[in-house]
This record gives C-alpha cells, structure tokens and sequence, in this order.
C-alpha cells in the first residue's frame, strides 16, 4: 500500500489553476523526487498535502487515512512532517528550543531531560550540534535549512516532505547533501518526498521522480525514464 | 542562572517586598499598592502580547470586567467581595474565550483594532449604563475587609501578584510556554511540527483574561471605588508601555517596567497627565530601538560577545 497518495488534487487561486488534477503516489521507503520548472505547482502541492491550505477538490489519502483539508497540525501527527522552501525558523528562539517545539509536541509526557536528549540528537543528527545555543535568526541559509530537517525530524514522521534543502550548495557540498538525504532513509528508516531544483542530485539519490508542469504531472517514473523523456526536456527547455 | 540561585534571588526580593512598606508613609503604601496592580496587568499582557504575539489592547477592559463584575454583584446583591473577584475572574476568563476566538484568523494589527473595538464598546456601555455602573461618577463598594488598612491591602496584592507571577513563571517555563513562543515566532512553522495553534492562542486569551479579571477585581475593591478609568485606553496604554519599556517576552521585564513607570508616574504627576504621552514615545522609541526592552538592553550590556558566529 503506498504510504502517501494523491488522487486528482487541483488547487484554484481566483483564476490560476494552480494544481490540475495531480495523481500522484509515495511507497513506503523510497525517496522520490518532485521536479518541475518554476511555476509548475511543486510547493502548491506541498501546502496542499500537509495541510497548509485544503485541496479546491481531489484526496490526499495518508497511510490508509483520508486527511485531505486537516489542520497542519493534525498531520503532523500521523507522521507527516515538511520544511519549508522559505525557511520558517522559531527566529527568536534557540535552535535547541527550535527542535525541542516539535519534540514535546511529539512526546508531550516526556520530562524535559528527555527533551533535551532527544532534541539534541536530531541537532547533531544534521549537523548543528554546537549552535544549539543560538538563537535560529543568526543562522545562514544552508543552517537555517538544516534547522528545519532536525525540527522536522524531531516531529518522529513516517514521510519527511522537503522543499528544495541543496539551493545554495557547492558542487561538493551537494554530494554530501545527497549522501545526507539517502541517511534519512536508511538510517531513520523515512520515505523522503523531495522538491529540488538540482537536478543531478535528484537524479542521483532519488528511485522515483515525478515531473511536474504547468499544474499537473507530466510523468512519473525511474530517473533514467525521466532523463530520456522528451516531454520532459521539452518542459524545460521548451522547442 | 541555575533553579536554586534563582529561588534565593526571588526569595530574597519577596522578604524585601515584604518589609519595604513598614516604614513608609499611606501615600508611599498607595503608589506601592497601584504598582502590584499594574505587575499583574503587564505580566499577564506580556503572556498574551509577549509570549503568543496576540497584542490585544483589550486587556485594561477585561480589567475593568472584573472590577465591575464584582462591584456590581457586591452592590445590588450584597455578594461578598472575595467571592464576587472570583466571579469577575470566571467572567473575564469567559469573554476572553469569546474575544480570543473571535481574533482567531486575526493577526497583527487586525487583532489589535478588533480588541481596542471591544474595548470602547465596553467603555461606553459602562459610561451609559448608569443605572448599573454610576457612570462616569463611578460605583461606591465595599472594601475586601470590614476594617480599611492600608498595609493589609498591600499584603493583598503582594500575595495575588506572587500567586500570579508564579503560576506565570512554571507556564512559561513548560510545554506550554515553547508552544506559546512557536506559535509567536512562526504560525505555519508551529503548525508543521504539530503545535495545536488554535488551542495554544485562544488558552493564552483566556488565562490573560482571567488574570486581568483577578487583578482589576482586587484593585476595585482597593479603590472602593470603581471608574471607567480602569476598563480605559490610558490604562491599557500604560500597561503597554510598561512592558514595551520592562522587555516584552520576557518574564522580569514587565515587572520592572511596572515599578518604575507607576514610580516615575507619581512623581511627574504634577505636570498634569502628560505621563502617558511621555510613556507613549517612550515604548515608540525603546520599541523601535530596543526591542527586548530595558532588559534586553542590560542583557546585551552584560554579554556584549553574544554575537553569533556565522561559518
């Protein structure tokens, strides 16, 4: 059974069909890349998906659920968690607090201690260990990313949704990044759900990949299909 | 600061508060009296605008319910005072509830224009009504002891403001209070990690209420007698500014800004009522300057190379 599916999601603004009928589905365990130009609904179908806004009409069916137009928060809970493309850090709180928001409201009987422990795990986990005192504002884009993953990891979710996380890298540190994304899976056991722009990452660490355009899927296959399709370069490069 | 070199500070202070009016004169006793009022107004405010981001400028008005709540029911039913504060309270819990819900989908200036409209609804209603309320000539009632004393009154309030700053300090430093403080950072962000937002702001609403309730009652039956000064905006302005200048978001500064604007008030009382005025372009400037306050200015003082290190 997938673990996250979308049946015919479309999305209006006034009159931008942003989201046209998306079909769409995530198997447990494998990370799967959502590509697109710009414009082609990738994060529309992200806020549309984990609750930031409700479908115009279609199903998001979550691990055998319907949560199609639950509050965030909701899904959150049934193991849905996202970063965002614009970082939304908690700016004036730590970056230990930051990450600790997401635990208790995970494990809300916990002792604090516990909290801690925990939230410091997931700091290191991406990297962030030692800026655990600093308030999240005085971070750089890449950590305020980074940030995003640990609070979106500490949320303990069955799918980890990410929207474009490698903008900003160098050519090194995205082979890193890629290594760091297949860890997700591997060592937290996550299906990942990953918006990106760089695309030989994608190609790299992703089984699946769907291709957004203009609203709906143009296809949905195998890197190396995606690569070869000349729809797809045509929605790239245009004639 | 550890937990048990914060005690000792807090306890240290309390035994202070406790002395300090011995030796003083009434009018001394008085403005230390109206000070312990306006801690419990700013700290309660600071939960709500500080902690949650929900800047309401109803705050002075739910005050002013509890105040007349009790009053009220103390005057026409002959209901005893400490019973009527804890009415008032519930009163002022309940229309927090209601106006917390109402500004629900509000944020940002939206919220404040909402409340200060629930504010002057009220004001009016109590200036009208005054069959009811008196007025503007204000409700005579009953004091909280039969026999009047100044110094017991200050015990009063030194209790029900440590009663309060407790029960703030321990939400504050809970679950409750990072909740509170994601949902002020960031209202998506705190929704994506499963924050219930709804919950988290209309709770903040209701306890600020209440509080406000709890404190404007006391401070009625202190007064002896009741005015639409205290469900007022200079009230409510006051109370901003206190916590604007003491350090919003920040669980000493409203404190500190209570004591000292309500100090610094009488003393400049002479000059007529351009102490709000002043207060006013006060917060405006530390505001726009310095954000977290007289605090946060001390605070930045004494860690001058708290100053990230960005790689």
């Amino acid at each position: 059974m997938a673990l996250l599916e979308g049946r015919k999601i479309s999305k209006a603004f006034g009159g931008v069909q942003a989201l046209n009928q998306v079909d769409f589905v995530v198997e447990p365990g494998t990370i799967v890349g959502l590509i697109g130009p710009n414009g082609a609904g990738k994060t529309t179908l992200f806020n549309a998906v984990a609750g930031a806004f409700k479908p115009t009409s279609g199903k998001v069916v979550f691990d055998g659920t319907d949560v199609t137009g639950l509050p965030a928060n909701a899904i959150c809970r049934r193991g849905m968690a996202r970063t965002f493309q614009v970082t939304r850090p908690f700016a004036a709180m730590t970056c230990l607090e930051n990450v600790m928001v997401a635990a208790i409201n995970r494990h809300p009987a916990k002792p604090r201690s516990f909290i801690e422990t925990f939230a410091r795990e997931k700091l290191s986990f991406v990297g962030l260990a030692e800026m655990e005192g600093f308030e999240a504002r005085h971070l750089n884009v890449i950590q305020k990313k980074r940030l995003e993953m640990a609070r979106a990891i500490a949320t303990e979710p069955k799918l980890l949704m990410l929207d474009e996380v490698l903008g900003g890298l160098n050519t090194q540190e995205i082979g890193q990044a890629v290594e760091f994304i297949r860890s997700l899976r591997d060592r937290l056991g996550l299906t990942v759900l990953w918006i990106e722009h760089v695309m030989g990452a994608v190609m790299k660490a992703a089984e699946r990949v769907i291709v957004l355009d203009q609203g709906q899927v143009l296809m949905a296959g195998t890197p190396a299909e995606v690569v070869a399709d000349p729809r797809v370069i045509h929605a790239y490069l245009g004639e | 600061m550890t937990g048990k070199k914060l005690t000792v500070i807090a306890a240290i202070i309390l035994a202070g508060m406790c002395v300090l009016p011995l030796g003083l004169g009434i009018y001394p006793q008085h403005v230390l009296i109206v000070s312990l009022f306006y801690v419990m107004m700013a700290s309660s405010w600071n939960l709500l605008a500080g902690y949650t981001g929900q800047v309401s400028f109803g705050h002075a008005a739910m005050a002013g319910i509890g105040a007349y709540t009790s009053g009220i029911l103390a005057v026409k039913a002959g209901i005893d005072p400490w019973i009527g504060v804890c009415a008032g309270t519930a009163i002022a819990a309940l229309l927090g509830l209601g106006l917390g819900a109402l500004c629900l989908k509000m944020g940002g200036i939206y919220l404040s224009l909402t409340t200060l409209a629930f504010s002057q609804i009220l004001h009016i209603v109590i200036v009208n009504e005054y069959d009811v309320t008196r007025g503007t000539m204000g409700l005579q009632v009953p004091g909280l002891m039969a026999e009047y004393s100044k110094i017991t009154y200050y015990y009063i309030m030194l209790a029900a403001a440590v009663l309060m700053l407790t029960i703030l300090y321990r939400m504050i430093h809970s679950n409750l209070g990072l909740n509170f403080r994601a949902v002020q950072n960031d209202e998506a962000a705190a929704k994506s990690v499963g924050v219930k937002v709804l919950q988290v702001r209309i709770l903040a609403f209701t306890v600020a209420s209440a509080m406000a309730g709890f404190a404007g009652g006391l401070y009625g039956h202190y007064l002896l007698l009741i005015t639409p000064e205290i469900p007022s905006l200079d009230l409510q302005f006051n109370v901003l500014a206190m916590t604007v200048i003491g350090g919003m978001g920040s669980f000493i500064g409203p404190i500190i800004g209570a004591f000292a604007l309500n100090i610094l008030a009488e003393k400049i009382r002479d000059y007529g009522e351009y102490h709000v005025l002043v207060f006013g372009l006060v917060a405006l400037v530390v505001a726009r300057f310095a954000p977290n306050g007289l605090l946060g200015l001390w605070r930045r003082f004494r860690t001058p190379t708290a100053h990230p290190l960005v790689k």
